[in-house]
């Protein structure tokens, strides 16, 4: 087995050099003798980083026969915060965040249940506890940290709780809490992904990330949010959703890349349900104000100084690398000089023809995990399965889960009309009542959806784009379709489920060149 | 120093595991199928996985407590409604199943026939 996967790599390798101008150059060909001789390599593909994209490498690539290592190390925050297998996603990232979520939905089914005939005990204020949740969802990530760990060892990849870090091109040494070895590998992985960033002023580090939210002892409590990322937007939503007094501070545009029209109607929502946001508003300080709790202090959009006292102050303005111990000079891997990210090809592949980087960690790429996971394997295929397909950056779907979600695949207006121009683009639109909002009177002000199409035959639908309750659910068929180039008479010929929201897109005739009201008309009709 | 404990049966198994409520040691259960009058288990992963278990327990586990439950004959396990299967802190599925209690750890059926997993469950 491990005899054919080495006579099939140096049979194939000169085919995966070829797209190197570089390939005569004296470090290509130091690196060739190398893997054709491969007497010296302890791994065929070491991972450094073991989140959604490494581990989905890796046993990828165990599958496909190779030796493979991950080494996952995860420096706690500065609160003290670590945690195990995984990476961001199932630890302090999508899996929590869903979970809180949708305890927050769960809330707001509460407080619709009299309306459908649920005899609550009179004025029934029902009182959530933070740790109940906390220690489930928890739990919840304690059993995938294990079954991660259980998946390796069952596809015997070797998993080292440790840093790794490059003393040449194909040279790592693993250093963990007790020891420290060097391992070689003919192909490296870099998959560490991004950690929150806290703002360069006094007192940000009384401040908590998403790293530390989801296993936070305590209650948040009164809670300010700052940062219009989907993180602040998701973080304020449910903590609200839980009934916690928060207010989201947002210096300047919500949902920076995603379409405007949307996310300014997540922001209406998150008003209208009771939300204070602090817009172009820039914190300059936080102090400790006493009992626990900080006093923050920030500028506001009229230029004055105003000041609040809350009991967690959460950063959710951006996520950055955190390449420096990984010692990349050593294996001359170049990284964006801007923000710091290690700039890829289309192979996925770094300055250094045998490293490449997958995941938020690559430069340009959506950070994404299902994006990660698929670079991840598709990468694991060329490298060892002779495969040549590539990852499809296009068409990439996702969800904000926002207290109103948010789904979209495709384009948004903005982009749509700059890239083929005002006069080449059809938006259809409409608002939208979701039948379950009815009874309970639940406002559907904001639900709303949005098709941007193109004008000339076949009139491809280029971006889908709904704001309503189960944006996830609806939004993923709908990016099957579009990854099939469906057509806007495609997709309006398409019968309806009803009753639906999801049938509200295809059922989507008024278009914004028209000038006709979008609001909700009927219901059957 | 680690203590083994046999118990038989459901109730055997709270019990038991409540006297060990206060206890700081480590606790693990392995659910096995009960033996036969020839002092044969009618489950034979159950017998496969024994011996990997407690060689594992010698070398990897220093302190903490063992515990072997046999969950009853073949047609008891089965019924889809016994309490093993039902007790939301346990859920067993399958036997054999090895859990940490009180954690999210646990290997069932093949897993046990791996040294280097058990090996895993003991060292986490």
């Amino acid at each position: 087995m491990r005899a054919t996967l080495m006579t099939a790599m140096i049979r194939t390798g000169a085919k995966q050099c070829c797209p190197y101008a570089a390939c005569s150059s004296s470090r290509s060909v130091a690196y060739y003798s190398k893997s054709a001789i491969d007497t010296n390599s302890n791994y065929d593909l070491v991972v450094i980083g073991g989140g959604s994209g490494g581990l989905a490498c890796s046993k990828e690539a165990a599958d496909q026969g190779a030796r493979v290592a991950v080494l996952d190390w995860v420096a706690p925050t500065p609160h003290g915060q670590s945690w195990g297998l995984g990476g961001t996603c199932v630890n302090v990232g999508c899996i929590p965040k869903k979970l809180m979520h949708q305890a927050a939905l769960v809330g707001n089914h509460l407080a619709d249940a009299a309306a459908y005939g649920w005899q609550l005990p009179k004025d029934h204020h029902v009182p959530h506890d933070w740790n109940t949740l906390k220690n489930a969802v928890q739990d919840t990530i304690k059993a995938s940290n294990w079954v991660y760990r259980v998946q390796l060892n069952s596809k015997k990849v070797d998993y080292f709780n440790a840093l790794g870090s490059f003393l040449d091109s194909n040279t790592i040494k693993v250093t963990d809490k007790k020891s420290e070895k060097t391992i070689t590998a003919k192909y490296v992985v870099l998959s560490t992904g991004l950690r929150p960033t806290y703002p360069n002023i006094p007192g940000a580090e009384l401040g908590l990330t998403s790293d530390d939210l989801f296993s936070l002892k305590k209650s948040p409590g009164r809670t300010l949010v700052v940062g219009g990322s989907y993180v602040g937007l998701e973080c304020a939503g449910f903590l609200k959703g839980l009934g916690l007094p928060v207010d989201l501070m947002i210096r300047s545009i919500p949902l920076r890349g995603f379409d405007q029209q949307c996310a300014n109607l997540i922001t209406d929502h998150m008003s209208g349900e009771g939300m204070n946001i602090l817009w172009r508003c820039s914190p300059l300080e936080v102090v400790e104000a006493g009992n626990d709790q900080k006093k923050v202090t920030w500028l506001s959009d009229d230029g004055k100084k105003e000041s609040q006292v809350y009991d967690t102050v959460l950063w959710a303005i951006g996520r950055q690398p955190r390449l420096q111990p990984l010692n990349l000079q050593a294996a001359n891997v170049q990284l964006n000089q801007k923000n710091g990210k290690v700039i890829v090809d289309d192979e996925e592949r770094s300055s250094n023809p045998s490293v490449f980087a997958i995941g938020d960690i690559a430069q340009g790429r959506p950070e994404l995990t299902p994006v990660a996971i698929s670079t991840g394997q598709l990468l694991a295929r060329r490298l060892f399965a002779k495969s040549s397909r590539l990852m499809n950056y296009d068409m990439i779907p996702t969800t904000v889960f926002t207290p109103l979600e948010y789904g979209c695949v495709g384009l948004s207006e903005e982009a749509a009309l700059k890239k083929f121009g005002e006069d080449e683009c059809e938006v259809y639109h409409a608002f939208y009542g979701p039948y379950e909002y009815t009874i309970p009177h639940r406002s559907s002000e904001q639900c709303y959806t949005k098709i941007i199409a193109l004008r000339d035959d076949p009139k491809t639908v280029i971006g889908i784009h709904f704001v309503g309750p189960n944006a996830g659910e609806v939004t993923q068929g709908f990016a099957a379709a579009m990854t099939c180039n469906i057509t806007i008479d495609q997709l309006q010929s398409t019968v309806a489920i009803h009753p639906t929201s999801a049938e509200e897109i295809i059922k989507l005739r008024i278009t914004k060149r028209s000038g006709l009201d979008p609001r909700a008309v009927g219901c059957c009709g | 120093m680690v203590e083994f404990k046999e118990v038989e049966g459901y109730d055997s198994l709270k019990s038991e595991l409540k006297s060990l409520e206060k206890s700081d040691k480590p606790v693990f259960v392995l659910f096995t199928g009960s033996k036969d009058s020839s002092g044969k288990s009618w489950c034979p992963d159950c017998v496969t996985a024994d011996p990997v278990v407690h060689a594992s327990v010698k070398e990897k586990l220093s302190e903490g407590v063992f515990i072997t439950c046999q969950v009853g004959p073949r047609d008891f396990w089965k019924n889809q409604s016994n309490p093993f299967r039902t007790d939301s802190k346990l859920k067993i599925t399958a036997v054999p199943t090895l859990i940490h209690w009180g954690q999210s750890n646990r290997l069932v059926e093949e897993q046990l026939f791996k040294r280097d997993m058990v090996d895993m469950l003991f060292e986490d």
